[in-house]
């Protein structure tokens, strides 16, 4: 089971910690400059106009930079792009002008739209897969609490895992501009145990809510 | 290859209104080009504040949803295509021929007419604003089946699929020409390898305008077909394949709107910095680098589709980090052993190295693929595109705007009210963009008119609202101080800075043909600083 949030937030914070050192040299650097060498009468610009030895092993070290971060990227993609052989659920979800559909096993079916946002539910702690779709234009799935998201293409399926370590309501949203109520392509992510999950699903067993 | 002298006498220039439309003195093309821009700017910039307005609270107060994505797609694509492209073109234009020393630029009448269409297709855009539906409302990258005549209909939206293609085709000739004239026309003893930084960065923009540009017209051609003779998109791989063909202009486009910036910064660098640039040879190679990596950048725009090799853009986007730390080094370098002067064209230039660095590094952020899943459309991306493109671009245009004043009008802008420009500039784009970043790793997505108050988005976006008011206040200080300059003239000479390139070789503003007389001798690519070195050899050598 891989938690999608924590592999992605972690991820993050290694680039950004990188990105604050890197932006401390740099500040730090043109600081020390613009103070250090100020024009002063008197003050004789340097010659020197190439550095090549210094600055071809400053290529290396970007060099080794880059293979690292893209190292970290492929390790933590790759846990996160892998799709479970056994989920625990699966949900189709359709996306169209302003609203989404879930449709479980068994046929239960959910919807909402901009006018009435939908809240679905789903089992804490397993593994669920959702296949995506769109109905009309292309819309994207996002749900921030999980720091995922993906896009809703037509005539097509796309497929991922996410699994919802925390009992609880998530904000859902649609990313992809798709028109007129964009902003209002809300959707909620309750994350329920699974006795609880079951009764709700049960509840909305032979009828569409 | 004409001679900088002598050109002159052989052509009539036009007259009166005949001048407007065929005057080809690239001199004033470029300025035209820049000042058409700096309308658009303005236009573009009003637009953004009221979206800025709608969005400082949570809820509709000011305009509709309707209204709100026509204004975020004409802010979008008027500072994209009507506005920093341009202006980064014009510095070119004007520019690049009297860096390289040659009379004219390589085909004037089709830069020319390069201003015309760009011109006529800005006019077309803002147009659709007069017609019923509305202008185009998708976005400044528009996706596949929504800007489709069946989901976006009107005719507001063909004149902006239009209005973009003439625009794009205007400033690809534009491209061409400036290109053109860095290889065609350079004077005597002005080897490719002695050309100004600033010229290599044009010579790099150009190699990606010509490549790029038309892909794009390409793409928004079939749009428009797709919209009104026949289905193009509609198979199930028709919406990503109209965004890689998007996207291989759009990526390339970005460092189009960079580049010329940061050449001209490594020139006012340099002369601030009262030195040569700093390991040139590199530079160059890194530009051309950048420029070719670019090229195969374009699907990370695109990581979230699900549809494209994550791993091979991801690799490629991550490896920019090489050529863009091999500029940073070399502008750092320049000033460290300088002799700096922190007039107002370093100051910006100085802002550009450290503004440009938030939205660089969080370009790394967003080129991994398993943290874009999550900020991808949102105000993170927001934020850090307009860390590059403000930040970056705009802070850039003023250093140049500033070191060039003087020799495009032959005056010199208060020192004062620039000042002022920058410090305003400084404190109003941090405070507008900064907290994008928190807003969008917190869930807020982008294109939205709207955000319920629960979300607890609405007091970073007061901030930022506030913030963008403070930017159009540095923007009215640097009106202003254009208006004063040019009322209360003092007079700039030829070289006020001690430049150290061509143009300073010339009066201000250079004459028709650029170059009166004979041209310094051609050593290296700083060829006056060469001239003052020497002088300073004979000096002491009279004086031992």
């Amino acid at each position: 089971m891989v938690d999608t949030r924590v592999e992605v937030q972690d991820l993050f914070d290694a680039y950004l910690w990188i990105a604050v050192a890197v932006a401390a040299i740099v500040f730090g650097t043109v600081g020390f400059a613009a103070i250090r060498y100020r024009h002063r009468p008197g003050r004789e610009p340097s010659r020197k106009s190439d550095a090549m030895t210094a600055e071809l092993v400053y290529v290396g070290i970007l060099i080794l930079v880059v293979a690292g971060l893209v190292t970290a990227t492929f390790t933590t993609e790759d846990k996160v792009d892998a799709v479970s052989s056994d989920p625990a659920l699966e949900v189709d979800v359709t996306a169209f002008q302003w609203g989404w559909t879930w449709a479980y096993p068994d046929g239960v079916t959910v919807t909402g739209n901009s006018d009435a946002p939908p809240t679905f539910a789903i089992p804490v702690d397993r593994t669920i897969r959702f296949t995506l779709r769109s109905r009309d234009v292309i819309h994207a799935f996002w749900i921030p609490e999980q720091r995922f998201k993906r896009d809703a293409f037509p005539n097509r399926t796309t497929q991922f895992d996410l699994d919802f370590d925390e009992p609880g309501l998530n904000d859902g949203v649609c990313a992809e501009f798709c028109g007129l109520r964009h902003s209002q392509m809300a959707f909620n992510v309750l994350a329920l145990s699974e006795p609880d999950f079951q009764s709700w699903l049960a509840d909305r067993r032979g009828g569409t809510s | 290859m004409s001679p900088p002298n002598g050109v002159a006498a052989v052509e009539r220039a036009p007259s009166g209104p005949l001048a407007w439309v065929a005057g080809a003195d690239h001199k004033v093309t470029a300025v035209r080009t820049a000042g058409v821009a700096l309308i658009f700017f303005i236009a573009s910039g009003l637009l953004a504040l009221l979206m800025r307005t709608e969005l400082a609270q949570p809820g509709l107060q000011v305009i509709s949803e309707g209204t709100y994505n026509e204004l975020f797609t004409m802010h979008g694509s008027g500072m994209i295509y009507l506005v920093v492209t341009p202006l980064a073109l014009a510095l070119g234009l004007y520019f690049v021929p009297l860096q390289v020393g040659a009379a004219e630029i390589w085909g004037p009448r089709l830069a020319l007419s390069g201003l015309w269409l760009y011109v006529l297709g800005g006019a077309i855009m803002f147009a659709g604003f007069l017609t019923d539906q509305g202008s185009g409302r998708t976005g400044w990258a528009p996706t596949v089946p929504l800007a489709t005549d069946h989901w976006t209909p009107g005719i507001g939206m063909d004149m902006w699929v239009l209005g973009v293609c003439l625009a794009v085709l205007g400033m690809f000739l534009t491209g061409l020409c400036v290109l053109a004239t860095a290889l065609r026309e350079r004077a005597p003893g002005m080897t490719l390898l002695r050309m100004p930084p600033f010229t290599w960065t044009l010579v790099a923009t150009c190699l990606m305008v010509i490549t790029s540009f038309p892909v794009l017209i390409a793409a928004m051609g079939l749009l428009e077909w797709d919209r009104h003779v026949g289905p193009v998109f509609d198979s199930a791989g028709g919406p990503a394949l109209f965004q890689h063909l998007f996207w291989f202009y759009g990526h390339p486009v970005v460092y189009v709107m960079f580049f010329p910036f940061v050449g001209a910064v490594a020139e006012v660098v340099a002369t601030f910095s009262r030195r040569r640039f700093f390991g040139y040879s590199l530079f160059v190679i890194s530009m051309l680098l950048f420029a070719a990596l670019s090229m195969s950048v374009w699907a990370h725009h695109m990581f979230t589709t699900g549809q494209v090799t994550n791993q091979y853009y991801s690799l490629t986007s991550h490896a920019l980090i090489i050529p863009a730390g091999i500029e940073y080094f070399d502008l750092i370098a320049t000033m460290i052993g300088g002799a700096i002067l922190l007039r107002t064209p370093m100051l910006f230039a100085v802002g550009f190295i450290l503004q440009f660095l938030i939205g660089g590094l969080t370009g790394i952020i967003v080129a991994s693929p398993p943290i874009d899943y999550h900020v991808h459309d949102s105000f993170f991306v927001v934020g850090h595109f307009h860390y590059t493109l403000f930040a970056g671009s705009v802070f850039g245009f003023f250093a140049a705007a500033y070191y060039w004043f003087p020799k495009i009008s032959g005056v010199t802008l208060r020192e004062g009210l620039g000042k002022l420009n920058f410090w305003l500039l400084v404190i109003g784009t941090n405070v507008t963009f900064f907290p994008m970043f928190f807003l969008g790793f917190d869930g807020m997505q982008r294109r939205i008119a709207n955000y319920p108050a629960s979300s607890g988005f609405g007091d970073l976006n007061l901030i930022s609202t506030i913030g963008s008011f403070v930017v159009a206040l540095a923007v009215l200080v640097f009106l202003i101080n254009l208006w004063v300059s040019l009322r209360h003239r003092r007079p700039a000479g030829d070289d006020p800075w001690e430049g150290q390139t061509l143009e300073w070789a010339t009066s201000s503003p250079p004459p028709r043909f650029n170059f009166r007389g004979r041209l310094p001798e051609i050593t290296s690519f700083a060829p006056l600083l060469d001239r003052r070195e020497r002088a300073k050899v004979t000096e002491a050598e009279a004086a031992s």
